[in-house]
């Protein structure tokens, strides 16, 4: 039997080419994010082996929020700069160097900000005796106007040593000439990394005397735990010591749960794209299996048992399942690779090691067989319950099996996901609102493919209609798709799925779209809006610059960090109390945020009052790096301009976390009354023009580029889903290729009575795009329906305003019908290629 | 030439293949259709009975001589021509798989001239259809209809465009006896009351006998003619041809 099955393999390769395919894409998918997760893995934990070599570290001994700087993990209360003396005077102790860094912003040769896809920009203290930094040329800069740059880093900003440029540090500008080279150990993932002499990076870094981190380096024949034995008792209760190894560990294992977050996110994708492949494989084996059945009954009727018809048509999706997952492998790593080279010329480095292990290689295959097996099974089953008796009859007919017991599944799981989904509408706001939506949708969207048999035929006998005064054409496309609804469902169900999601996201960000723009223009009253990119901030000096001039009436900053709230990690922002009404106007649902603030008290969002139990007048305990202060929530606003649940006065904010750790992305500037608002913007431009990354928009452009923001996140929300779309259409070709094979007596019987080969190619073009357009139709109706309730479940984390994009979805529709006709070219040639008399005397 | 011929084939050849393994399949065929008449090829298997009526109804090219149907000379036209030959002046029925499974009955009858983009004869449907009892079938789709009510479908589908020679292959190849008695006597009255020319090849002297006029082919050329041929007189004239009659292989 397994020879058999081979041959029926080799024999028909053709038929399983998209099979094979679509396994290999969505191999492809699974183990390029492995491969993508090992080499971003492998580049940041190098990054961590070069540049943190020392024996033991001196840090905080209280937790603080979230690190905002470097590779995630929790930030801690600060260390003073004090103890390094102490630190030097330990016996054993080789050298301590304080950890002097913030962020920095770098003015390449061509007048703009150097930066690399988005990586970070940083300035470190150089110190000679530091041994992760290697002078390669120039000297080292001795003084507060000179610099040193990293190799990369010198590479893209296109300067030279002797050079002079602008550099911001800790919010100030200033003139400075590039006097050496300095390699780091490693690749650094485009970071952007610039180098100033000690003294001025503590003046900067460490204004009050205070670090993150001290590095302590051993002298010979002194380990790592004798090094923290000797340590711990002299620097005091605020501080602790860990082994170099242990702070090594720490940062991989928090850079080892970004990957997996990231890692997982891909993964998703690459499931819905196995999954969707899923259906092209099912559909071929069901098509094999039922072409066959006369063979299968012969292999029965000479006594193959079930077991062994069962056996042999499995084993022929392990060898789809195998060649399709080995193809995608090496496809999945050269792609990788591809994107290695694309992010190298773009200026971000990744470690050369070939990210290929065992791990991938062996789930990678695993899952591309497991795939094809599942979805093989079914009509594996099938093909076992052939009687042999249909050896022995002329006329192989297949009852279509009733479509019953699918629908009543279907209308369960569609009754179910529904029921949920209104119980999260109901009760909306309540974390578990959210799960039940989830679920919901995913049961609306299994019980939709459950029924679409049964949809399929009543749907497509409607659209077809529109196909009918194109005789014959459109009354045997529409027959044909019809004919087994089953196979068109299947079909289209690929389609529907990814569309379900495209419609999805398409009304999710529009949603988005008009929600900020509300927000924006509801209580958002600045005239301009200064904005900083991601991973940068407004610079303090540009702050003042603004604020220095005649028309500006007020510039408000908006300062975010986190911090640790009643135990718990939370995003708070920081402003001034002036500008509650000046620059925003906020809901107070209980309190006032202005006299709030102006008191030195906070106030925390409805939201988050609900979910942490605060209530007006509690006392909450706030905890930063630079220290911990209780304050009394004064209000409770309801306010999605704010996205953050915790509002404090400017100056808390800076008494518990240092300036340089505060992100400041967007700055309200209001303009004295009279004054004209051209003239203004131009000043204000002018102003912020040598700080390089500060942009100066009006009110509207500030909502166009949040709306940007989210059509960037759209993009790619497309681009990922895009490769199911494209197996989908894979599936389109290989249902019509294999129904042409199967029909090949047929048409040769329509082509005898006088069909032409345009009237051949534009059935089976019209049977193309029915599917296309049902699956289309279907996929955006469950799409945009499941997104139309998400104003209703999360109109509290500011998602209020539905807007459902319907010129996107009707370019969507269109997109279908292109598609349609695409995926037909190729099957509609082949069946009007076929030999009129061959095609009537086929078996 | 004279109108009574609706389709003659000259010096018809037919080679499969080449070089030593090569089969003559036709080897110099002349024929004349007679209008108005119901024609049956008969033949051993290989003797190129079923060649010739696919080099007549232009389904295959000789590979030389000449054929010409209704005044078009079939043998040189290309795909196109072939195509919109088939439409028109040429009805088909085949032993088997001859109707479209996703029409009704009704929508096979008419699919030449929907192809066509022709309007549907009322009246001559409507004859047609009575004639072979089918008027309360049109709804059905072919999986609804036994196995003599597709062939009569077929029948009715080769009809209704008032084709110049309806060529049948095969007929009655599945059929019971009495189904196939009703559809040998429709082809034949189709021939007698609407004046249509039918060619049909056949291996049965039964079906023979309703023909009016019978070819028989061995190795490749016409070798005997019947006219009016009866049963017996067909069984005696491939007896002589391949020694004692066959069974029904």
């Amino acid at each position: 039997m397994g020879r058999v099955a081979l041959r029926g393999i080799r024999a028909h390769l053709v038929r399983f080419f998209l099979s094979v395919l679509a396994v290999a894409l969505g191999v492809a998918f699974v183990a390029g994010t492995f491969a993508l997760r090992t080499m971003l893995g492998s580049t940041f934990t190098d990054i961590v082996a070069t540049t943190t070599l020392g024996d033991a570290y001196v840090r905080g001994a209280h937790e603080a929020g979230a690190s905002t700087s470097g590779f995630g993990g929790v930030s801690r209360n600060l260390v003073p700069l004090d103890l390094v003396p102490t630190i030097e005077a330990v016996d054993g102790v080789e050298r301590a160097l304080p950890d002097l860094q913030g962020p920095a912003v770098l003015v390449g040769a061509d007048g703009t900000a150097v930066q690399s896809t988005q990586a970070p920009s940083f300035a470190f203290g150089y110190d000679a005796r530091d041994p992760a930094l290697h002078l390669v040329a120039g000297r080292a800069p001795a003084a507060a106007d000179e610099v040193a740059l990293e190799t990369a880093t010198l590479a893209s900003s296109g300067l030279a040593l002797g050079d002079t440029t602008r550099v911001v540090l800790a919010g100030e500008i200033r003139e400075v000439r590039v006097v050496g080279e300095v390699r780091l150990g490693s690749a650094l993932a485009g970071a952007t990394v610039v180098f100033v002499d000690t003294a001025t990076a503590e003046a900067l870094f460490a204004p009050d005397g205070e670090v993150a981190s001290i590095g302590v380096y051993a002298a010979d024949g002194v380990s790592q735990s004798d090094l923290v034995a000797r340590l711990a008792p002299v620097v005091g209760a605020d501080a602790q010591v860990v082994t170099g190894e242990q702070l090594r560990d720490e940062t991989t294992a928090a850079i080892e749960q970004v990957l997996g977050f990231i890692t997982t996110f891909l993964l998703v994708f690459a499931g819905i794209s196995l999954f969707v492949g899923a259906f092209i494989i099912a559909n071929t084996f069901s098509m094999w299996v039922r072409q066959r059945t006369r063979e299968l009954a012969l292999l029965r009727a000479v006594g193959a048992s079930p077991l062994q018809v069962f056996t042999s048509i499995v084993l022929q999706a392990v060898v789809v399942g195998l060649v399709g997952a080995g193809v995608g492998v090496v496809a999945g790593l050269g792609l990788v690779v591809v994107l290695r080279r694309v992010l190298a010329g773009l200026g971000m480095q990744l470690t050369g090691r070939i990210p290929l292990d065992g791990f991938t290689v062996l789930v990678s295959v695993l899952i591309g067989t497991l795939v094809s097996v599942a979805a093989a099974a079914v009509p594996a089953r099938r093909a076992a319950l052939v009687p042999p008796v249909e050896a022995l009859r002329d006329e192989v007919t297949v009852p279509e099996r009733s479509l019953r017991r699918r629908a009543v599944v279907g209308i369960v799981l569609l009754v179910l996901g529904i029921g949920a989904v209104a119980w999260a509408m109901a009760a909306p706001g309540a974390d578990a609102a959210g799960a039940r939506l989830g679920y919901g949708a995913g049961a609306v969207v299994l019980g939709v493919l459950a029924v679409s048999p049964v949809l399929a035929r009543a749907v497509l006998r409607v659209l077809g209609a529109v196909l009918l005064p194109l005789r014959p054409v459109g009354r045997l496309a529409r027959g044909n798709v019809t004919r087994n609804p089953r196979r068109t469902a299947n079909t289209a169900g690929a389609l529907m799925i990814g569309m379900a999601l495209v419609g999805a996201s398409a009304v999710i960000a529009s949603t988005a779209q008009a929600s900020t723009s509300a927000i924006v223009s509801k209580e958002a009253t600045a005239d301009f809006v200064l904005r900083a990119p991601p991973s940068s901030s407004v610079p303090a000096q540009a702050l003042d610059d603004v604020r220095a001039l005649p028309d500006v009436r007020a510039a408000d900053s908006f300062a975010s960090a986190a911090l640790r709230v009643d135990g718990s990690s939370t995003a708070v922002s920081g402003i001034d109390p002036a500008a509650v009404g000046r620059s925003i106007v906020v809901e107070d649902v209980a309190g006032s945020l202005a006299s709030a603030l102006a008191a030195g008290e906070i106030a925390v969002q409805r939201t988050a009052a609900d979910d942490r139990g605060w209530a007006l007048g509690d006392r909450v305990t706030l905890t930063g790096e630079s220290g911990t202060r209780t304050a009394r929530v004064g209000a409770i606003i309801d306010s999605p301009a704010f996205g953050v649940p915790v509002v404090v006065p400017a100056d808390l904010l800076s008494d518990l976390v240092p300036a340089a750790q505060q992100v400041v992305s967007t700055v309200f500037v209001t303009v004295v009354a009279g004054a004209a608002l051209d003239d203004v913007r131009a000043e204000l431009t002018a102003t912020v023009r040598p700080y390089v990354v500060v942009t100066v928009m009006d009110p509207e452009e500030f909502v166009s580029e949040l709306a940007d923001q989210v059509d960037q996140v759209l993009v790619i929300l497309y681009a990922l889903l895009g490769l199911s779309v494209v197996i989908a259409v894979l599936g389109i070709v290989n249902t019509l290729a294999l129904s042409v094979i199967e029909r090949t007596r047929e048409i040769g019987l329509l082509r005898a009575v006088g069909l032409g080969r345009l009237q051949l190619a534009s059935v089976i073009t019209a049977e193309s795009v029915l599917t296309a357009v049902f699956g289309t139709v279907v996929g955006l109706a469950v799409g945009v329906a499941l997104a139309s309730t998400l104003p209703t479940v999360f109109g509290d984390v500011g998602l209020r305003e539905l807007a459902v994009p319907w010129s996107s979805l009707l370019a969507m529709l269109a997109l279908a019908v292109v598609v349609g006709v695409l995926a037909a070219v190729g099957p509609g040639v082949r069946a009007a290629r076929l030999a009129v008399l061959q095609a009537v005397s086929t078996d | 030439m004279t109108s009574s011929v609706i389709a003659y084939a000259r010096s018809l050849v037919k080679v499969y293949g080449e070089g030593p393994t090569a089969v003559r399949a036709l080897d110099g065929v002349d024929v004349d259709l007679v209008r108005g008449e119901l024609t049956a090829i008969m033949g051993a298997s290989g003797s190129g009975k079923s060649t010739l009526m696919h080099c007549l109804a232009g389904l295959d090219k000789p590979t030389s001589g000449s054929v010409v149907v209704d005044g078009e000379p079939v043998s040189e036209m290309s795909e196109r021509r072939l195509t919109k030959l088939r439409r028109t002046r040429v009805g088909f029925v085949f032993q088997a798989y001859n109707l479209v499974p996703t029409l009704t009955a009704l929508e096979n009858i008419t699919l030449p001239l929907d192809i066509a983009r022709r309007p549907v004869d009322a009246d001559h449907l409507d004859l047609v259809v009575r004639t072979l009892g089918l008027t309360d079938r049109l709804g059905h789709r072919p999986t609804e209809l036994s196995g003599g009510q597709q062939q009569r479908v077929a029948c009715a589908r080769a009809l209704v465009a008032r084709p110049a020679v309806v060529f049948a292959d095969e007929p009655t190849g599945n059929l019971d006896s009495t189904s196939a008695a009703e559809v040998l006597g429709f082809l034949r009255r189709s021939v007698d009351e609407l004046g249509q020319s039918v060619v049909m090849v056949t291996h049965d002297a039964t079906s023979a006998g309703y023909a009016h006029r019978v070819l028989f082919l061995a190795d490749g050329r016409v070798v005997d003619e019947l006219r009016e041929p009866t049963r017996a007189a067909v069984l005696e004239t491939l007896g002589a041809l391949t020694g004692p009659p066959r069974g029904s292989a």
